[in-house]
């Protein structure tokens, strides 16, 4: 099936003039970079906070220490894999912080976050609220893997990169991740995949 | 022939068209002979389109400026906050020195005073780099304080 959401910045020659840019202290350049991939930050943070105004905080804090760190990045990776692991690991502060080894993830009523929320689900039915519900039941380290692939839209070696794992270790853990929620969903998910009926 | 167990990991990266075509070669040879790898496939191929079907409102331009204004106006906050504290942390120093100056100087304060005052600064002082050589130490072992460092 095809991504339906595609990120809005072109990550080839003009992002690195813009992070070239943003070394030598633009912080016009930074806004670029921080609205190209803004909505895509937002909404991996609220899958992993499972609350709307923590994910605009995290994500914002995330900015924050990018641009104090951009003299650090390298251009060996992507600005949003590196950016990825800076999100991840302030959600993971938070997270701890608050003692929240599984989050308690809200579901949004539909249709209430068009009106609310730059960049928060837009699907609300009822299949896809069965599958937030099973994935906060799964443990941080599930969560965090589907966060990438599904809502990040990361490649297997960005997702190895911003893990600091192998790619092989990426296949094993992104399959039980999959296993795992595949256990929490109702049977007729398996039988009957969105579109088929 | 490499058994279910060994190849159930490659299922996922197939999903994903991330498998390598030599590894994705001998997933399809051992698919044609099990079926319960070939449900397992459909199961995650349905799994991924349910996933799929759940996707974030992309922001308007209006809202995306709005939230770079929040984080600029942050950046903007750190630059400040680390300027005060420079310069909270010289005035304190600067203000606790000529007090205590003042009151060892001072003869008509009693000495077990006088003591009091010091024991204070330099507990204080103890407590100050104690705290500090522990979270040096701890940013040095902890994985997600080090979130930059590649």
């Amino acid at each position: 099936m095809e991504r339906k959401v595609e990120p809005r910045e072109s990550m080839d020659t003009s992002e690195d003039a813009l992070i070239r840019q943003c070394q030598a202290g633009d912080k016009d350049a930074f806004g670029r970079l921080v609205k190209g991939c803004a909505g895509r930050a937002i909404g991996a943070a609220y899958v992993l906070l499972g609350n709307r105004d923590d994910a605009m905080e995290a994500s914002q804090d995330a900015f924050v220490r990018a641009w104090r760190n951009i003299r650090r990045f390298d251009g060996r990776s992507r600005f949003y894999t590196w950016y990825s692991k800076v999100l991840r690991n302030v959600c993971i502060s938070r997270l701890r912080r608050k003692r929240h080894p599984t989050v308690q993830m809200a579901v949004e009523p539909a249709g209430t976050a068009e009106h609310s929320d730059p960049s928060i689900l837009a699907e609300r039915n009822e299949r896809a609220e069965r599958i937030w519900q099973a994935l906060r039941q799964l443990p941080l380290k599930h969560r965090e893997i589907l966060v990438m692939s599904h809502f990040q839209h990361m490649a297997y070696k960005d997702i190895a990169e911003a893990l600091g794992i192998p790619i092989g270790t990426v296949m094993s853990r992104l399959h039980n991740a999959r296993k795992a929620l595949r256990d929490l969903l109702p049977k007729e998910f398996a039988n009957h995949p969105a579109g088929t009926r | 022939m490499m058994n279910c167990e060994e190849l159930k990991s490659m299922i996922s990266a197939r999903v994903d068209d991330e498998l390598p075509p030599e590894q994705a070669r001998r997933l399809e040879e051992h698919l044609a002979g099990c079926e319960a790898c070939r449900r397992e496939l459909a199961e995650m191929t349905a799994l991924k389109k349910e996933l799929d079907m759940i996707r974030f409102n992309e922001p308007t331009d209006a809202e995306l400026t709005r939230y770079w204004s929040g984080v600029y106006n942050r950046l903007e906050r750190g630059a400040g906050w680390i300027l005060f504290s420079l310069g909270a942390i010289v005035l304190l120093c600067y203000g606790g020195f000529k007090l205590v100056e003042e009151v060892v100087r001072d003869p008509d304060i009693q000495w077990w005073v006088k003591g009091g005052v010091l024991a204070l600064v330099f507990g204080t002082a103890i407590l100050f780099v104690s705290l500090l050589r522990e979270r040096l130490a701890v940013r040095k072992v902890d994985k997600y304080s080090r979130e930059i460092e590649r």
